[in-house]
């Protein structure tokens, strides 16, 4: 270990010996025991630095955060499809009672004859459209 | 490489579709990452969507991922850096939005906040360092990545690497020492 590497290594990572290149780290600590001063001086102006950095903290994430990445992983894909499948088999059941009330609905018009009080299907007020059969006569305007 | 990635058995047993260990890799990696992002960003909400970007890649390569020259660890780290240059680039158009020149301590509502004025000069230091240093900082001294691995994620010399955290922390010196101007900007 030289002067030189030891100033490279303290000025690169700082302070902490934990942070010094492992191959490198026994060799810089035995040199800074026998040359305390020097090595002192270059400790003491990085470790103002490493103060500096370690006072910067990142909030974890948060609970959304983690579920949105768990969402979108391969396993949970499960999920959705099972919500589908209620919701269609709730859409087929509808479907079939409203078809069941219909059948009932016209069997009880066919049983009862209440369809022969309903208004003839060819009244002429039902075949009177705006392109013929107006008794409206605009002549005379 | 003799020693086996410290991954690798996770990723196996995510490739079987184990919900415990789709949660592991989560709570392993998710702070990392976010830490990392946010660091490199300077900006919470933009680290959070890399951060799910991220993983939405890792999903759809744990199945496949097999042990090479390079570790889970250090391809995930290059992925969501990628994500975080995509995003800086983007911003080039207002060079100051990216990195804030000076400080104004005045510009705080109270002195007792001085704490929380201290984390804001930290983080603003670190957004005023050239990306390149700003990046080998992050990933040496708070992502605690080997130099040998911060080097080879970054494509550079373990020299290099040395060289560009010796300048960054340097630069942040000269901000500590309230001058934040003598700024190496290479």
């Amino acid at each position: 270990m030289t002067p030189e590497r030891f100033h490279q290594i303290v000025e690169a990572y700082g302070a902490e010996p934990r942070r010094w290149p492992q191959q490198d780290r026994a060799a810089a600590q035995a040199w800074a025991e026998t040359h305390r001063e020097q090595a002192d001086a270059l400790l003491a102006q990085a470790a103002g630095v490493d103060a500096w950095l370690a006072a910067d903290k990142v909030a974890p994430p948060g609970a959304a955060l983690f579920e949105l990445v768990l969402d979108a992983a391969p396993g949970r894909r499960t999920a959705p499809r099972r919500r589908l499948w209620w919701s269609g088999a709730a859409i087929a059941g509808v479907g079939l009672m409203g078809g069941v009330a219909g059948a009932f609905a016209v069997s009880f018009f066919v049983l009862t004859g209440a369809a022969q009080q309903l208004p003839p299907v060819h009244e002429s007020s039902y075949l009177t459209s705006s392109f013929g059969g107006s008794s409206a006569d605009w002549s005379d305007e | 490489m003799s020693e086996r990635d410290p991954d690798a058995e996770l990723l196996e047993r995510i490739g079987r579709q184990d919900p415990a260990a789709v949660r592991s890799l989560v709570s392993r990696k998710l702070p990392r990452l976010l830490a990392l992002a946010t660091r490199m960003l300077g900006d919470r909400m933009e680290a959070e969507d890399v951060a799910q970007e991220v993983f939405v890649r890792i999903w759809k390569q744990a199945s496949r991922w097999r042990e090479g020259e390079a570790k889970f660890d250090t391809w995930v780290h290059r992925v969501a850096l990628n994500l975080c240059y995509d995003r800086l680039r983007g911003r080039r158009e207002d060079p100051h939005d990216e990195m804030p020149e000076e400080i104004d301590p005045t510009a705080l509502p109270e002195a007792g906040l001085e704490a929380r004025a201290q984390d804001q000069r930290v983080r603003d230091a670190l957004a005023a360092l050239p990306p390149r240093q700003r990046e080998a900082l992050v990933l040496n001294y708070y992502q605690e990545m080997s130099n040998i691995d911060a080097a080879a994620l970054m494509g550079i010399t373990v020299d290099a690497l040395e060289s560009l955290l010796a300048r960054a922390r340097r630069n942040l010196r000269a901000q500590l020492a309230g001058s934040g101007l003598s700024k190496d900007k290479s």
